[in-house]
């Protein structure tokens, strides 16, 4: 597939996933851990083991809201999966 | 744009940036050193204490730590669930890396 083809595909036309990761740094996301937790706020940033820094952090436990961090240290290890808000 | 948020875009601006305080996610624990913090771990635990010592892998040593265990009760005869939590107080603590889910340090103006 072309790299055009490519982008056409996706609005967010990046190549790897790291691509995507460093792409919406700054951004709102949604970080669901293994145990089902989710997390949701600004993506400061995130290392090679997917260790992350939350700001504005809200937890949510079965889809309510639970606690509230000013900022966030996730350990990678926990991460299921990282979308945008 | 928050502190982090802009000393991060400044990151990604050139790694020699002087003014960037926050360039990988284990930053935020190293400005936490001497803070108190709050630790969630696995098995239902939150540990609050000062933050002495930590390394790659989020090994920690804490001092005076408080520690907070969530109980979830369950009577079988009327199949309802109470929740409980126990605290305890320990002088000094040290936390096995592989058990953190969460690091927070103590709120910031922000």
């Amino acid at each position: 597939m072309s790299e055009q083809q490519q982008q056409s595909a996706t609005a967010v036309a990046k190549k790897t996933p790291t691509d995507f990761l460093n792409h919406i740094l700054g951004r709102r996301v949604f970080v669901r851990l293994n145990s089902g937790i989710d997390y949701r706020g600004v993506l400061a940033c995130l290392d090679g083991y997917m260790n992350i820094a939350l700001e504005q952090t809200e937890e949510y436990v079965d889809g309510e809201l639970r606690n509230r961090y000013g900022d966030a240290f996730i350990r990678g290890n926990n991460v299921l999966y990282i979308s945008t808000a | 744009m928050t502190d982090v948020a802009s000393a991060n875009a400044a990151a990604a601006a050139g790694p020699t940036s002087s003014f960037s305080m926050v360039e990988e996610p284990l930053d935020l624990v190293r400005l936490s050193l001497d803070e108190r913090i709050y630790v969630k771990l696995r098995g239902d635990r939150e540990l609050r204490g000062r933050l002495h010592a930590y390394d790659q892998h989020l090994n920690m040593v804490l001092g005076e730590v408080e520690e907070t265990i969530t109980i979830v009760d369950v009577d079988e005869e009327s199949n309802t669930q109470s929740v409980r939590t126990v605290n305890r107080k320990v002088p000094m603590l040290f936390v096995r890396g592989d058990g953190v889910i969460l690091v927070s340090p103590p709120s910031r103006a922000s």
